[in-house]
């Protein structure tokens, strides 16, 4: 038998096993999804290619992380750049003569030499760095992945370093790129030193470079579907199904029955792909408040934990066999009970899989079975009964607008230009109430034309959905869109993310439209109408970016451009806009227990501002924020180092509302 | 065993209460909610029966108006049956009417254990437990928790002030006032609720009322309210010795 | 027109602070309605107290079924004793036999009942009048009371006890036994196990006023003599001085003792979240203006370092 006839049947016989066990896992994982819930994830087509091009192409997430970004790149696009070779080896078995000519060989070498770089980084990175985020993930496939692709092109290397001694007498064919391939051919060097360039030598050579390189690479294909390397195929898909609605809409569509997950059906389809495609990177537990809290979420953990289970029911013959259940079993109730739903994880996600939609699924399961924080079950109950979370009469909402000199308008009972939607904190807690009223007193400076809901509004229902009790949330909701059904007015503002991104990405759903202001914009239009004149507060400080503000709803542009009309000097901390860090109160988070955890987010935070230079201020735009941070500093006695202002603070000093020395230091 | 949870809803406490100009509660204008205590007794009473698999839990509410979606909730909870009492009933109904119609509807029903919250804070004239044990002639405690079941009897742990306890133990038919249920009561989710309201029914029975004595109410008035403290001064050994006189004008000292 | 009855409470043999209330409110109001105050009392080991009581005349149920407190049994003698003596009132304090045995023994007899008496007084008119706490405190209730037989629960502490002593007529009976309720065994909580402070009468709250980890045995010394738990704000959890289960507020316990007693705890509204429940609450705090004395009932502007040993050692001065 030649040569030839030999490693043509060897490849046919790879190629026809390694297709059958690659297509026999995809299509198990397929009929998976098939019976997973719909979502439509097809829409919007350019929007879809433009961001795989922009992820995929030029790695945009992934070099976030430069060092891990870089060695990605070098690995990544040599599966591209080596395709060549796979196409130039077959096509010399195959096809007597084929060559991918002289432009293209070289490129070969080139991609090897880049990949060998790229495996050398990894082996740096996992042995020597060892970043926290692996902490959890699996190793040594990782390993063994790394061994894969440097036989690969190892095999590169050999077989081409052979065929120039094979095409010619074995195969009887030129072989018109031989020094095109530099690396192979400074190899054949040593070949020829050692008197390796026989017809049999030479054979064995290619055979075995030949082998280790294709043989390598259809062992991987079969392999690679049992494998976290699935993402190698998944993840462009993945991220062309990436979620293009508004980010901080946690459900599309108004639900029937109920959002809990308890089967990988009631998962979507889109669910069931980011299982597979998750990289196990671990990007997402680096950047998780709740696991540098020391808490037992880790965002990746999730996700591996319902893959892996996942994986153990296919793999399971036993059409009876009993399995825990998805929430509370396979993930425990605390770490789902951890999340803040703050959304950094979906944020810094290379494939872009999305962890909060299927927490926040099977924390309603767990509710749903009962199982919940007893705070923050009474908080659960007091915003059915009492519209809130404070557990007051709902007829004291609006008591705060009592006590000051500037009527506040009913917007039930009179046209109005803004529609201010208060929400909870700002209303009811009294650290959070002067600066409501602070608010109430700049709009009337401004001359704006407001009002607000009164004892009609209710919370925007956000926290609850977020804890999963979507049927609380939607009769929440249903209260305030009936309460502005009957208001007349322009435009929605309001101090409270939370609030603005229900009624901003959640009510839609149910068919309300309005156009919705955070403050800090509405403000900084003010000032750009010239309807309120500022003078400059020279100031150091540095800003928080809420969740809900900054990272679900993108809006990190109007609080610093208010500041800065304010003459503020801001110094960013390093996590910052989108990359914010959670203060820890979201997802009902605020009033849950906090056993458990070790490092309060807000106290890392404030940790992190007092390590920036000569700063004593720590700015937000946050009712929540106010009460959070304001504890971590008491806590932590740092009151004379750092004060936590809100920026209607510093605008009101800004337009002469309040004396500079408001914002002074606390003196303990 | 056959348990009965007898649950009635209390003027919600977060709101202000208001008169009307003859100084009765203006019961029309206010919230209820489900007493605190009740909903204790239903979830020991739902902890039992998760322990007891011939047990079954009916939540029995008197229709003084608004009760469905307490007992939906009871439904949705897990109780097995949820029994509405009608009649001409209303919101003012005193404790001792009620006990006439509960007792008499557990007599034909037979349940073995009813449990009910320890007290309600609208009970005037007398609590629920006592007055319809009494009514019954039926085995009873009060202020108990840590309820078990028996083959024809149940223990339960009684508290009595200053730390005292007894473990008692009781041959059914027995009414328990439970003081609490051995985990917090279950959250139920709001549209578990509405789905209870579209697949379950509440049995409807026809309330025996009879005569109960009645007391005479010539006001109801709040106490004189103070928003802040009475301030006793910066001096430590005056604070102290009027702590110490606070502590045992109030009982509250140990004897 | 029947005398005014009192319902005895004995604990480790004695006489009740409770019960000593009712018997001089038995007392005042049999002098003022023209009859007699008597009273009945359970077990066979009564003391002197008992027979120097103030009034008219003890009825003393003995015997082996009445040692420890039962229902049933306590219900029987009781019918018995009110269908002999035919009282014009009833009184019980509002405890747990009282609560147990009040409600059961009106529906027994038909009787009109009261609960949450924390006043009662004839009027003008020479009518029987009653004030009871209702809607956990919100509303207070004037109720007239028939004098046939009607049972009253009072809060304990509603009135001083006078303390003055008689010589009444004694008449000893015999309880039967009565099955349906048996006791098993009595028992005290264990005082030593880590305390559940939503289960304490009286909780020690400190706050970050405690300054020091140190101090918090000034604290703990107080708990012990006043009889209570020490319970704490956040940042003294923060800070690893007490475990989180000693936390009160939002983020931890909701509690409702009948005495808080907050100590350098400035009043945060995630504090008072957990608090502002409790029966009766006397903060000590140095700043006046802290937020704690909206919701306290007493308060002082000491240093709190100060207070807890003076406190304590008057309280333990007490107990010899
Ligand atoms: C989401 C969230 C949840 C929270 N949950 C809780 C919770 O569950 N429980 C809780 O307590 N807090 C909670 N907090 C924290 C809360 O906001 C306050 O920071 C905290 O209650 C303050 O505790 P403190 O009163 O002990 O300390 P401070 O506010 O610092 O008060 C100390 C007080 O002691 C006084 N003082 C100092 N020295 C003395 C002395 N020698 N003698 C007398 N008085 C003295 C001072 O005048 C001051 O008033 C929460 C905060 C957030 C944001
Ligand atoms: S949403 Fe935030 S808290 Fe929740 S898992 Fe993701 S990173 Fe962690
Ligand atoms: S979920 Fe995304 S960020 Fe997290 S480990 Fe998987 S691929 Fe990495």
């Amino acid at each position: 038998m030649t040569l030839r006839v030999f490693l043509m049947i060897l490849t046919v016989a790879m190629i026809m096993g390694s297709a059958a066990l690659f297509i026999r896992r995809i299509l198990t994982i397929y009929h998976v999804m098939q019976k997973a819930r719909p979502v439509n994830r097809t829409d919007r087509l350019g929007e879809r290619i433009k961001s795989v091009l922009v992820q995929v192409g030029l790695h945009r997430r992934m070099f976030r992380i430069s060092f891990s970004g870089l060695l990605h790149y070098f690995i990544f696009s040599g599966f591209i750049i080596l395709l060549i070779d796979v196409v130039e080896t077959l096509g010399e078995i195959f096809f007597p003569g084929f060559t991918v000519g002289p432009i293209l060989a070289p490129l070969v070498d080139i991609w090897v030499i880049l990949v060998a770089v790229g495996i050398l980084m990894a082996l740096y990175n996992r042995l020597v760095i060892k970043p926290e985020r692996f902490h959890g993930s699996d190793e040594k496939d990782a390993f063994l992945i790394l061994g894969l692709i440097g036989a690969i092109i190892v095999g590169i290397v050999i077989h081409d370093s052979f065929f120039p001694f094979v095409a010619p007498e074995v195969l009887h064919v030129a072989d018109p790129v031989a020094r095109a391939h530099f690396l192979g051919y400074a190899v054949s060097r040593l070949w020829v030193v050692l008197g390796w360039t026989g017809p049999t030598a030479a054979s064995i050579g290619y055979a075995f470079g030949y082998l280790l390189d294709m043989g390598v690479v259809f062992a991987f294909l079969a392999y690679l579907p049992y494998s976290k390397h699935l993402h190698i195929f998944a993840a462009v898909p993945n991220i062309f199904w990436r979620n293009l609605e508004p980010a901080g809409q946690l459900v599309p569509k108004p639900i029937e029955d109920t959002m809990a997950i308890r089967t990988f059906e009631d998962l979507t389809w889109k669910d069931v792909a980011d299982l597979y495609t998750c990289t196990e990177c671990g990007r997402c537990q680096a950047v998780c408040p709740a696991h540098a809290a020391g808490q037992p979420l880790s965002p990746k953990m999730i996700i591996l934990q319902l893959r892996d289970a996942l994986n153990d029911r296919l793999a399971d013959k036993n059409p009876n066999a009993e399995y825990p259940d998805l929430a509370g079993g396979v993930i425990a109730p605390e770490e789902l009970w951890a999340c803040t739903t703050c959304g950094a994880c979906q944020e810094v996600c290379p494939v872009f899989i999305e962890h909060v939609p299927k927490i926040a699924g099977l924390r309603s399961a767990l509710l749903e079975d009962g199982i919940v924080d007893p705070n923050a079950q009474k908080v659960l109950m007091s915003w059915d009964r009492q519209g809130n979370s404070f557990g007051q009469p709902g007829r004291k909402r609006p008591l705060w607008a009592k006590g000051i000199e500037v009527p506040i308008k009913d917007a039930r009972k009179e046209p109005v230009d803004w529609l201010w939607f208060v929400g909870d904190f700002a209303s009811y807690d009294p650290r959070v109430q002067h600066l409501t009223q602070l608010i109430a007193k700049m709009l009337t400076q401004a001359g704006v034309d407001f009002g607000i809901l009164y004892e009609s509004e209710v919370n925007s229902g956000n926290d609850a959905l977020r804890i999963g009790e979507y049927g609380l949330f939607e009769s929440l909701a249903q209260k305030n869109i009936d309460a502005l059904s009957k208001a007349q007015y322009r435009r929605i503002f309001t101090t409270d993310p939370h609030s603005l991104n229900a009624l901003k990405n959640e009510y839609p759903k149910f068919g309300f439209q309005a156009p919705v202001m955070h403050y800090t914009e509405a403000f900084l239009e003010l000032i750009d109408q010239g309807r309120l004149v500022v003078s400059p507060v020279p100031i150091r400080v540095t800003y928080h970016d809420p969740c809900y503000l900054g990272r679900w709803n993108g809006i990190t542009e109007a609080p610093r451009q208010l500041m800065a009309r304010c003459g503020v000097h801001l110094v960013e901390m390093p996590r910052h806009g989108a990359q914010s860090f959670c203060c820890g109160a979201g997802g009902g988070r605020i009033w849950m227990d906090e056993t458990g955890i070790a490092d309060r987010p807000a106290n890392q935070r404030i940790r992190e501002a007092l390590a920036l230079p000569d700063i004593q201020f720590f700015t937000v735009a946050c009712p929540k924020d106010v009460s959070m941070f304001s504890a971590s500093v008491t806590a932590m006695g740092v009151e004379e180092k750092v004060r936590v202002v809100d920026i209607a603070e510093i605008l009101a000093v800004a337009i002469g509302l309040q004396a500079e020395s408001s914002l002074a230091l606390m003196t303990v | 065993m056959k348990i009965a949870v007898l649950i009635k809803d209390v003027p919600d406490l977060v709101e202000e209460l208001e008169l009307t100009e003859e100084g009765r509660l203006a019961v029309d204008d206010m919230s209820f909610v489900p007493s605190e205590w009740d909903d204790q007794a239903l979830e020991e009473a739902l902890i039992l029966k998760e322990g007891d698999a011939g047990s079954t839990v009916t939540a029995v509410a008197i229709d003084t108006g608004d009760v469905d979606n307490m007992l939906f909730t009871a439904l949705a909870k897990g109780a097995d049956r949820g029994v509405k009492l009608v009649g001409d009933f209303n919101r003012e109904m005193s404790n001792r009417a009620r006990a006439e119609v509960l007792a008499h509807y557990c007599h034909t029903e037979g349940f073995d254990l009813i449990l009910t919250g320890v007290q309600a804070i609208d009970d005037l004239d007398g609590q629920i437990a006592g007055l319809v044990a009494g009514r019954l002639g039926a085995a009873h405690a009060s202020v108990v928790r840590d309820v078990a079941l028996g083959s024809t009897s149940v223990t339960c742990i009684q508290e009595y002030s200053g730390g005292k306890m007894a473990e008692l133990r009781l041959t059914v038919p027995a009414v328990l006032g439970i003081q609490a249920a051995q985990k917090t009561p279950r959250y139920v989710t709001v549209s578990k609720v509405r789905q209870m309201q579209k697949s379950a029914s509440l049995e409807e029975i026809e309330g025996e009322s009879s005569e109960a004595p009645a007391l005479e109410i010539r006001r109801l008035y709040p106490p004189v309210a103070s928003s802040h403290a009475e301030m006793w001064g910066d001096d430590v050994e005056e604070l102290a010795d009027r702590i110490v006189n606070l502590l045992e004008e109030k009982k509250l000292l140990r004897s | 027109m029947g005398p005014v009855l009192a319902v005895l409470e004995m604990n480790a043999n004695q006489l009740t602070d409770a019960s000593q209330e009712l018997v001089t409110k038995a007392k005042s109001l049999a002098d003022e309605l023209g009859t007699t105050a008597m009273a009945v009392a359970f077990g066979d080991e009564i003391g002197d107290a008992i027979r120097t009581l103030d009034v008219g005349k003890v009825v003393v149920i003995g015997g082996p079924a009445v040692t420890s407190y039962a229902s049933l049994v306590y219900e029987e003698a009781l019918e018995k004793v009110l269908a002999e003596l035919a009282p014009a009132l009833v009184l019980l304090a509002n405890s747990t036999m009282g609560m147990d045995l009040g409600a059961a023994l009106a529906a027994r007899t038909g009787k009109p009942m009261l609960a949450y008496a924390t006043a009662l007084a004839v009027d003008d008119s020479k009518q029987l009048v009653a004030t009871s706490q209702v809607y956990g405190g919100k509303l207070l209730a004037e109720v007239q009371l028939p004098t046939e037989g009607t049972i009253v629960t009072v809060i304990p502490g509603s009135w001083p006890a006078s303390g003055t002593s008689g010589t009444p007529q004694l008449e000893d009976i015999t309880a039967e036994m009565v099955p349906g309720v048996e006791v098993v065994r009595v028992m005290e909580e264990d005082s030593g196990a880590d305390v559940d402070i939503t289960r304490a009468e009286i909780l020690v709250s400190v706050g970050r006023g405690i300054q020091d980890p140190e101090n918090l045995e000034l604290a703990e010394e107080l708990a012990q003599a006043i009889g209570g738990a020490v319970s704490c704000s956040r940042p003294v959890v923060d800070a690893g001085w007490l475990s989180r289960s000693h936390q009160v507020g939002k983020s931890g316990k909701t509690v409702k003792p009948k005495l808080y007693l907050a100590l350098g705890i400035s009043g945060a509204p995630e504090h008072l979240q957990g608090m502002k429940d409790a029966e009766l609450i006397v903060a000590v705090n140095s700043d006046g203006k802290a937020p704690i004395f909206d919701v306290a009932h007493f308060g002082g502007t000491a240093d709190i370092l100060d207070l807890m040993p003076a406190l304590t050692e008057r309280l333990q001065g007490r107990g010899q």
